[in-house]
């Protein structure tokens, strides 16, 4: 994890603008070979789309052959609503830049089957080859998109029913009337944001401290969603000073000086060289085989979560082979006895295996 | 609305593209104030776009981004009251196909000045000239393309039925009175000034009369029914007389203060009727601001006393656009002329103003700087405000979604007296149509 502190927001933001244009000149990203980029909505990443914009203009950076992703809309208020996230993408970011319309996806909140779209739309990321970067946002609960607390860690784009505390929060954008507020949210989910090669989130303001807290000094834990970025192998994490007030004065200390050495010795931490040009493959998860869930058929929270290495750039370590346990009778010496076992063992687990397969 | 009518293409665009242009840093004219906004707009359909529509539904992007450097972008202006421009007189009895060409031409030249529609005004003349010319005059809209320049809203006839005593320079031997509306249609014909079986619209889009003349007051339902506004002017009516007119469906009051009473503290006038009394609503009234009509102050006061209904005429005569000299003049059965000194327009052996020689644009200016009115304000009162007294509101005079895409580019120059607006380009359906050499 990487945690950077600067001065103030407008520094924070400025950072994290410069960082997505640094990956995506480096990535160098073509027709064929496009830059896939996560976005969010919401107060945090509008310092980030505004600096963004600038960039554009003074053509320092094309978002021509930049495929987006975004995180969430809401459920049940038409697109154009100024209140939705398409509305809100349009106006501070893609009706300034060169974004090609082709290369945008948005959930669609007013989809006819809710869930056959986030299952559309888990397909769609794949098919784009994965996120290359995700950037994000969180609430004061610390959601990460409208993973909202107690949500799976597991869990992928879904409908999702928001917190009381959210619809709250929200409710200063409907005329501080609660009926008009929606109640439901299209979101990716926990695991489709760990499974981008990277995530940047962008936390600002004394509010989200104690999210920033909970997420960087205590563990893994589905009522902080945003803490699952503990298991990611490429998080980052920019805040402004105020963000910092709940962190222990060590914990903001020691990720500055790791900032600052690094930065006198000439070397930053930087993601491995495939990553940033994207010529690896899509992260897969070790898992056998990944059942996209749906809200029918949820995925079983097991411990897939620890398995779910996207970081194929490491050399994957050999599995301890299965233990097959010998039988006795071949110990025992005497023939034929195992003419008499029925059914035959070796029969037997070809067929398990085959009915595991299956 | 015969406006909204779905119509052929407003243009073809170039190099297959989708037509769609874009402006970027620009002061967009919306509502009471001028907003860092982009506007899209659409030359094939002529209209403004829904631009977050066109990307998420139709996956474009614009043909053409065009940056303003901060300048205004207003909709285009719209004259309600303009006699000729160019050297041609709307009032004038012409062969069929010299008059369709010579109207053609006007439109062409009137759309440099930044009046993107308008309505073509004729004044008191004998019956045969109404039928002659008004089939000329009517709605073009729906046939127009960008090319062809402004296009007429309808035609405004100002006259025959106005008061003998404030004739203004009208020939006082053809103002007649009305008594029914055959009258009406008598002297304009019945195809000018009714809508026929295919819906097209009459010719005739409004009509100045005094209210206190014969039944007049009685026939503005008759009018306002078939779609024709009707308009207070060139009358002696009373306070009385002007309310019980409005109550009746007139919205409009011609060049206000001009050819009628002037406000009495025990009676006033015509002027009276933009007080709130007698619970009426309150009319539109056009202002000419060209410095001879009005005193400024005057045009202050007529300002400030109905914002929402003051609208910026010229009552301009064809020699705008011409040198100075004297022209011939068709006036009612005589042949006279009218002086051009500058902007001063005068009667030949009077000492009568014939109209002005002013352009909306410069009244816009005038208008700034003598009242310290906002560039909003001003710029309403030849946009918004007068496609609302049209019912034209959401279609002309604003730049909303799916309005027509008619526009003026105008920029700020600092003058010793105050501030001048210029018109850079005139676009037209979506496509530009004039740009100013500098």
């Amino acid at each position: 994890m990487r945690l950077i502190i600067r001065d103030d927001s407008e520094s924070a933001s400025s950072y994290v603008a410069n960082y997505i244009i640094s990956r995506i000149k480096h990535f160098n990203p073509t027709t064929a070979h496009p830059f896939v980029l996560g976005l969010p909505t919401g107060s945090s990443p509008l310092g980030v789309y505004r600096i963004l914009v600038e960039k554009y203009k003074a053509g320092e950076i094309s978002f021509e052959n930049v495929v987006t992703f975004n995180m969430d809309e809401y459920i049940g208020i038409p697109r154009d609503h100024p209140e939705s996230y398409h509305s809100f993408m349009w106006k501070h970011f893609f009706s300034h830049v060169n974004v090609n319309p082709n290369h945008v996806h948005i959930l669609d909140g007013n989809a006819p089957n809710l869930e056959a779209e986030c299952v559309e739309y888990e397909a769609k990321i794949k098919r784009a080859g994965g996120i290359d970067l995700f950037l994000g946002g969180i609430g004061e609960d610390g959601h990460i998109a409208f993973n909202e607390p107690g949500s799976s860690l597991a869990s992928r784009t879904r409908v999702k029913t928001l917190a009381y505390d959210t619809i709250l929060a929200n409710s200063r954008f409907f005329g501080n009337d609660l009926d008009k507020v929606p109640k439901m949210a299209l979101t990716v989910g926990v695991q489709t944001v760990l499974e981008a090669r990277e995530v940047v989130v962008v936390i600002l303001g004394a509010r989200k401290a104690l999210a920033l807290q909970k997420c960087i000094e205590q563990g893994v834990n589905h009522m902080w969603t945003l803490s699952s970025l503990q298991l990611h192998p490429h998080p980052m994490i920019v805040c402004d000073e105020d963000a910092t007030l709940e962190l222990q004065v060590k914990t903001v200390k020691y990720f500055k000086s790791i900032e600052k050495v690094a930065q006198t010795q000439g070397f930053e931490q930087i993601l491995p060289s495939k990553l940033r040009t994207g010529a690896s493959p899509v992260p897969q998860t070790v898992v056998d085989e990944v059942q996209s869930p749906n809200i029918l058929a949820p995925q079983p929270v097991t411990s897939r979560f620890l398995q779910a290495s996207p970081a194929a750039e490491y050399p994957v370590r050999s599995v301890s082979p299965d233990l097959v346990p010998d039988r006795m009778a071949d110990r025992v010496g005497i023939p034929n006895i195992s003419r008499r076992l029925t059914p035959q063992p070796e029969q037997q687990r070809v067929a398990s295996v085959a009915s595991v397969g299956a | 609305m015969p406006h909204s009518v779905p119509s052929s293409p407003k243009s073809t665009p170039k190099n297959g593209g989708n037509g769609l242009t874009k402006f970027t840093n620009c002061r967009v004219l919306k509502g009471d104030k001028l907003v860092d906004e982009d506007l899209w707009v659409n030359s094939v359909t002529g209209k403004v776009v829904r631009s977050q529509a066109a990307f998420y539904d139709d996956l474009c992007l614009p043909d053409e981004t065009i940056n303003l450097g901060g300048r205004i972008l207003s909709p285009g202006f719209i004259e309600c009251q303009l006699n000729g421009a160019f050297g041609f007189n709307f009032s004038t009895s012409l062969e069929p196909a010299v008059y369709a060409k010579k109207i053609k031409e006007v439109n062409k030249q009137l759309v440099k000045t930044g009046v993107t529609s308008y309505m073509p005004t004729i004044t008191s003349q004998r019956s045969e000239l109404y039928k002659s010319a008004l089939p000329f005059l009517g709605p073009s809209g729906d046939y127009q393309v960008a090319e062809d320049g402004a296009e007429s809203l309808g035609a405004h006839v100002e006259g025959p039925f106005l008061n003998p005593t404030k004739n203004g320079i009208h020939s006082v031997d053809v103002l007649r009175e009305a008594q029914s509306f055959e009258d009406l249609v008598d002297c304009y014909g019945l195809s000018n000034i009714t809508t026929d079986e295919t819906g097209r619209p009459s010719s005739i889009k409004m009509i100045t009369a005094a209210p206190e003349l014969g039944q007049m007051t009685r026939l503005i339902p008759e009018l306002t029914s078939r779609g024709v506004i009707y308009s207070i002017g060139h009358s002696e009516a009373t306070y009385e007389e002007a309310s019980a007119a409005i109550a009746a469906g007139a919205t409009m009051i011609t060049h206000l203060f001009n050819a009628m009473r002037p406000l009495h503290h025990r009676n006033p006038g015509i002027f009276g009727v933009l007080g709130i009394a007698e619970s009426l609503p309150r009319p539109y009234f056009g202002i000419i601001a060209d410095g001879e009509h009005l005193h400024p102050t005057t045009i202050k006061i007529a300002f400030n006393s109905h914002p929402d209904g003051f609208i910026l005429v010229t009552d301009a005569m064809h020699m705008v656009g011409l040198p100075d000299g004297a022209y011939e003049w068709t006036n009612g059965d005589c042949t006279s002329h009218i002086v051009k000194k500058g902007p001063k327009l005068i009667l030949e052996g009077s000492d009568k103003i014939a109209g002005s020689s002013i352009t909306l644009i410069e009244c816009v200016s005038n208008f700034l700087k003598w009242t310290g009115a906002s560039i909003p304000q001003a710029l309403r009162a030849v946009t918004t405000t007068p496609a609302a007294m049209l019912g034209l509101q959401g279609l002309k005079g604003c730049l909303d979604n799916g309005a027509d895409a008619d526009m003026v580019v105008l920029s700020e120059s600092q003058t010793n007296d105050g501030l001048d607006l210029v018109v850079d380009e005139v676009w037209k359906f979506g496509t530009k149509v004039f740009s100013r050499q500098t």
